[in-house]
């Protein structure tokens, strides 16, 4: 038997950067369909805790209260942030939003306005996730609901009950403010990106 | 250690760009070469090449361990003193590595002699790791070279399992990407070692150093952030720790918890003051070349012998700049470049060998601590620079 000295296991598609055949649909669509696939949780979208206690059993409201306050303190470490109250309510409406103050300065928030919760009945192992909504005409989140993220879920914010993946509930990276740039490398190119409600592509994450 | 002409590919070109390999001509000269490739013994490749590089990484860690816990020599080595606490935590935290290439002038027979270890930003990676590789499986294809002629290159396999291990191990959800601006070949080597987190199942994303921000998060933690200010957690720099430390942000770099590739320690490798340490902790080595530092030199403190060349060499260049060789009292060659203004070492000077016109050296690359491969360098000049010509090679 020969040892080889020399990678064995290259897999050259892997490696294309153009296509040498043009790749068919349907193969593309397969690999969409089956990443599609895996287990979805039920989950329910409350606007406070006395729905979240009235519309389960009595058992659960100790989770309710427990979630709801996770949920919050998560919607302040993740949730978007901007350096103007109008920046801010040009994305969710007037009046939606508070002013967060801390030792390297204040800036905006909008409020928390529904928590999505899953698996309430099993106190160490249920979901929880802070929701958004606008009610900006400028906005692609008016009247629906959308995670930290910018994701958007279909429907709009009369919808509460989906099926949702439970990557759903992953924890959003905390929104993070950039001062300044261009500290490293030759050219110097100070360029700040925060802070305009005319970014396309959602809030960072 | 054979150099044999052989006819290129005829698609080599077309298969450049469909691979993504932009950068085989460079400066209006060839770079890639596969006009010839040189042949080595199974022998040759594993006594002299494999094994004395696996002892000479583990000598240089010597040197890391001795330098981190002596501001004399950290001195020596130029680093800043800010940085000496966390190089040495770094150090003995044991901050996981990616991937170093020394160079060895090698001929065949006899040692190997290391020239220096470019430990911090080596490139040529995709060169050595992907394209030669797929140069001997299309001409084994295509029955131009015998069958079972082998390579010594496992560096792609290699960096896909390192790279996954230091991802589990640090919990990494994503890895960043960088390098500077407007130069191809350190975009394509970073292109290439984002291929290969890929392959290893990590999410990858790139920005350029020059783009790297500095931001707080939602927990008020400083935190250098891409151009999407998302946090920068884990970052692999091609792009050298002694810019870095001596640039804007560097006391950014002590306040951020960025997990850097290659980490902090590596600041003592790609240093050439290595070179007379390792001289000095292990003289005589048959790997070795005399070595010392310019300023004991000229403090009296070593004799150069006056009967054989030295190499005059910054302690922080790139790739031959501001090289000096000398012979007695005389300036046998020279090179320009920007480097030089903190500080010199002095190394016995040894030839490169010579096939046809050519000044061969060899490449030996590591990953983490294991020898994973070698590249082929070709220059006209006795001093190896950035215009010299890649060339393939086999093992039979």
């Amino acid at each position: 038997m020969t040892i080889r000295k020399r990678s064995a296991s290259i897999r050259l598609a892997r490696m294309r950067k153009s296509f040498a055949i043009k790749p068919l649909a349907l193969g593309v669509a397969s690999v969409f369909l089956s990443a599609c696939g895996g287990d979805r949780q039920e989950s329910v979208i409350y606007t406070t805790l006395d729905e979240c206690i009235e519309d389960n059993p009595a058992e659960a409201a100790a989770t309710c209260r427990t979630a709801y306050e996770e949920a919050l303190a998560e919607a302040t470490r993740t949730g978007p942030k901007f350096a103007t109250e109008s920046d801010c309510e040009y994305e969710f409406g007037t009046h939606q939003c508070r002013e967060v103050d801390t030792d390297r300065g204040s800036f905006f928030m909008p409020f928390m306005a529904g928590y999505m919760v899953s698996n309430l009945l099993s106190p160490n192992r249920y979901y929880y996730q802070p929701l958004y909504t606008s009610y900006s005409p400028y906005s692609p989140f008016r009247m629906r609901w959308a995670m930290a993220d910018g994701t958007v879920f279909d429907g709009d914010i009369r919808k509460r009950n989906y099926r949702v993946r439970s990557s759903t509930y992953d924890k959003k990276p905390a929104v993070t403010r950039t001062i300044k740039r261009g500290g490293f490398g030759s050219s110097v190119r100070a360029k700040s990106s925060w802070g305009s409600s005319s970014r396309k592509s959602g809030w960072g994450g | 250690m054979l150099r044999i002409p052989i006819a290129e590919r005829q698609n080599w070109r077309q298969r450049a760009t469909e691979f993504g390999f932009h950068f085989h001509t460079m400066y209006g000269e060839p770079y890639w070469d596969e006009s010839a490739y040189y042949q080595f013994t199974l022998a040759q490749i594993e006594n002299d090449l494999e094994d004395p590089t696996a002892e000479l990484h583990q000598m240089c860690l010597a040197v890391v361990e001795r330098v981190v816990n002596s501001e004399a020599l950290l001195q020596k080595f130029q680093i800043p003193e800010a940085f000496w606490s966390v190089i040495a935590d770094s150090w003995q935290r044991r901050d996981p590595s990616l991937y170093s290439r020394l160079d060895l002038v090698y001929d065949g027979k006899g040692p190997a002699k290391l020239l220096e270890n470019n430990a911090d930003t080596p490139t040529s990676l995709y060169e050595s790791g992907f394209w030669q590789w797929l140069w001997l499986e299309d001409n084994v294809n295509t029955g131009k070279l015998p069958r079972q002629s082998d390579q010594f290159n496992s560096l792609q396999e290699k960096l896909v399992n390192r790279l996954a291990f230091i991802a589990r191990q640090k919990n990494m959800e994503q890895l960043h990407f960088s390098c500077c601006k407007d130069t191809v070949e350190d975009r394509g080597t970073v292109q290439y070692l984002q291929d290969c987190a890929a392959e290893a199942g990590i999410a990858n994303r790139f920005v350029f150093i020059e783009d790297i921000g500095l931001g707080i998060d939602a927990d008020d933690m400083q935190v250098f952030t891409d151009l999407d200010d998302r946090r920068i957690d884990a970052c692999f720099k091609l792009y050298p720790w002694e810019f870095m430390q001596r640039e804007a942000f560097a006391d950014a770099i002590l306040q951020c918890p960025t997990q850097w590739l290659e980490p902090l320690w590596k600041t003592v490798l790609s240093n050439k003051a290595l070179m007379p340490l390792l001289w000095d902790m292990f003289p005589n080595h048959p790997n070795l070349l005399p070595a010392y530092f310019a300023s004991d030199v000229n403090a009296g403190n070593v004799n150069l012998a006056k009967t054989q060349r030295w190499v005059h060499k910054p302690i922080y260049s790139r790739e031959g700049a501001n090289i000096k060789i000398t012979e007695g009292d005389n300036t046998v060659l020279e090179t320009d470049g920007p480097y030089g203004e903190e500080g010199m070492i002095v190394q016995a000077f040894h030839a490169l060998p010579r096939y046809a016109d050519n000044h061969t050296l060899i490449g030996s690359w590591l990953v983490d601590d294991v020898p994973a491969g070698i590249s082929v360098r070709e220059d006209r000049s006795p001093i190896t620079q950035d215009l010299s010509r890649y060339i393939p090679h086999i093992i039979v």
